[in-house]
């Protein structure tokens, strides 16, 4: 029981740890305008780790597994190069605002995501924005920013293959990883 | 399992005296209704102990000749000179005999085993002039490992004689796959006929790799600590770490031609933009300071301009600007999706995509004139130059997969470079190695 406790301890601190990000030694990227600039980012930079993410399309993917498609807060899809919310995403999006009301020990981590049309390195981009996208739309509803991680994929990790249009409309997509609770 | 790259030393030097020659083609190579010179690569005598290796170096040298687009190989049963007893000089050349067979060019060298180094000698030969061509007589030394590299570095000398500017091959490509199953990791990739060696095997998601100058080391982008980032693989350990100690999320990274600064794409809260750092990591100037995407810088070789990718006017489009913020210039005109932008090494000519009937390989001057598309349908994304600004590689959907294509500037011509499993994306082709 005892070297349970310990290793629960243990366990916290290094979650700590990554959480407040430990300054390392050595001229960084962490001049002041930057540093400002990713304080405001709440979780976006430290990110989580993948700690109790067991939806989190990279982690699937490592395994093996195809990203999951909308779990217990639904997926929010997006028009083609584009990072815009129309109505049917507002109404997910407000179902998934007032789960997150009644949970509300639970912290999210938005995954952008893009098609694989275009490339790469501005699907990057893109995805990025979208996920930022819906984390403001979560915000605005009230919920804390520090709840909110956000991630992009880019195009890297879609949920169907096919040179289709419906394919393509599935791949636009911002996903929720729910990370503890 | 992660391979080392070890480098030999290959030594190259002009036999005999250097006298001026007549080019085999004088003019532009590119021009209207340009046939590819009839050449006869003749199998590499064994002059002892080399049996293997002299075979090697033929085969390797005849794929580099292939693939330039210049040449059209003959087959060697109709070649009347052959080894053994090959005689390398103009007096023992049957220029009759060889225009007979259709060659205008022949190629005749021998190899031998001599302290425990290959010495390999070469001479090319003109039909038409019944002449040696003197400066590709060559002597190419190094260890066993070093043939194809001796074959490569021929080959250039041979396109330098032909153009004026030395051939790509002694160079290597790295990229991303999946062809070892899961998700991409990188891979590097010669002119030598092989099979692409595996880099990186982490696990994790790995993007962008770009060549440090000293051709030693590669930068990339990996979700191997969740958030991308950049990372370093030094060439020779084969040893991954932190390109840079910072927490903050970088989409990609390019090394100065000098290896003093970097460009990098950072994003923060949602948006993309361009940094200059030393290589340290310390800011040195923010270069994009807009609410739109702005990701993908790649230097002109000057170190002193770099192109991007922006979306500043609503619509991806490709800029340059100079590297102390000032000077932003639109280079993309047509279509309203331009992206991942490469800027030549030689000649100040960018590569970049344009959506149209699928994505397509534009070239266009640095100045944005003379835009000229280069692949006509599919999907073709991710251009990379070649050393000497005159070849490209790109990432083609070629029969259901993404293989490597190797095409001139012109558009010429494409050859699939890589076949396998799986998909070939974002190539990044080395400098000329020394």
């Amino acid at each position: 029981m005892k070297s349970r406790t310990i290793a629960l301890v243990a366990g916290l601190v290094v979650v700590l740890a990554l959480m407040t990000g430990c300054p390392r030694r050595g001229s960084t990227l962490s001049d002041a305008d930057l540093d400002a600039a990713s304080r405001s980012g709440g979780l976006t930079e430290q990110g989580l780790g993948g700690l109790g993410s067991g939806s989190s399309s990279l982690e699937r993917a490592k395994r093996g597994l195809a990203p999951e498609e909308d779990g217990i807060l639904r997926d929010v899809h997006f028009a083609y190069d584009d990072h815009a919310l129309d109505g049917e995403a507002s109404s997910i999006l407000d179902d998934n605002v007032a789960w997150l009301r009644e949970n509300g020990q639970a912290k999210v981590e938005l995954e952008g995501h893009c098609d694989d049309r275009g490339t790469i390195e501005y699907n990057l981009a893109l995805g990025a924005r979208r996920a930022k996208m819906v984390k403001d739309y979560l915000v605005t509803n009230g919920i804390a920013a520090n709840r909110v991680a956000t991630i992009s994929y880019g195009e890297e990790l879609p949920v169907c293959h096919d040179e289709s249009d419906s394919c393509w409309a599935r791949n636009r997509r911002v996903h929720f990883v729910i990370l503890g609770q | 399992m992660i391979l080392r790259w070890v480098r030999g030393v290959v030594a190259v030097a002009l036999l005999g005296a250097v006298a001026p020659a007549g080019a085999v083609v004088t003019g532009s190579i590119f021009g209207p209704g340009t046939a590819t010179i009839p050449i006869a690569v003749v199998p590499v005598d064994d002059q002892g102990g080399a049996r293997q290796e002299a075979a090697r170096f033929a085969e390797v040298l005849q794929r580099d000749l292939e693939l330039s687009g210049y040449f059209h190989q003959l087959a060697v049963g109709t070649f009347p000179e052959r080894p053994p007893s090959l005689g390398l000089t103009a007096a023992e050349t049957d220029f009759p005999a060889w225009q007979l067979a259709g060659a205008q060019a022949v190629v005749k060298g021998a190899m031998r085993r001599a302290g425990g180094e290959l010495v390999a000698d070469l001479h090319m030969f003109d039909v038409g002039s019944r002449t040696e061509i003197a400066v590709l007589s060559r002597r190419l030394q190094g260890q066993s490992g070093d043939v194809p590299r001796m074959a490569h570095r021929y080959a250039d000398r041979i396109l330098e004689h032909l153009t004026g500017t030395l051939g790509p091959f002694d160079s290597e490509i790295v990229f991303t796959s999946t062809r070892g199953g899961g998700l991409k990791s990188l891979y590097g990739f010669d002119f030598d006929g092989g099979q692409p060696r595996r880099l990186t095997d982490d696990g994790s998601l790995t993007l962008a790799p770009r060549w440090h100058p000293s051709g030693r080391r590669i930068l990339f982008t990996s979700y191997r600590e969740h958030v991308p980032r950049l990372f370093d693989l030094d060439l020779g350990t084969g040893r991954v770490r932190r390109a840079l100690q910072t927490t903050a999320v970088l989409l990609n990274g390019a090394w100065s031609p000098d290896g003093s600064m970097l460009l990098v794409s950072r994003e923060t809260d949602g948006n993309s933009d361009i940094y200059l750092l030393d290589r340290s990591g310390k800011v040195l100037r923010r270069l994009t300071d807009h609410w739109s995407i702005d990701v993908s810088p790649a230097w002109a070789p000057d170190g002193r301009r770099f192109a991007f990718c922006s979306a500043r006017a609503g619509a991806p489009q490709i800029y340059t600007m100079n590297i102390d913020g000032t000077g932003l210039q639109r280079v993309s005109y047509r279509g309203t999706y331009n992206t991942s932008p490469s800027w030549a090494p030689v000649g100040d000519r960018i590569a970049y995509v344009t959506r149209e009937a699928g994505f397509q390989v534009v070239v266009v001057g640095a100045d944005g004139t003379g835009a000229r598309t280069i692949t006509q349908g599919g999907t073709n994304e991710d251009p990379s130059w070649a050393p000497d600004g005159r070849y490209l590689v790109f990432s083609g959907r070629r029969g259901g997969r993404r293989s490597l294509v190797f095409t001139d500037r012109e558009g010429r011509f494409q050859k699939e470079l890589t076949t396998g499993r799986g998909d070939d994306t974002s190539p990044a082709w080395s400098a000329r190695r020394e």
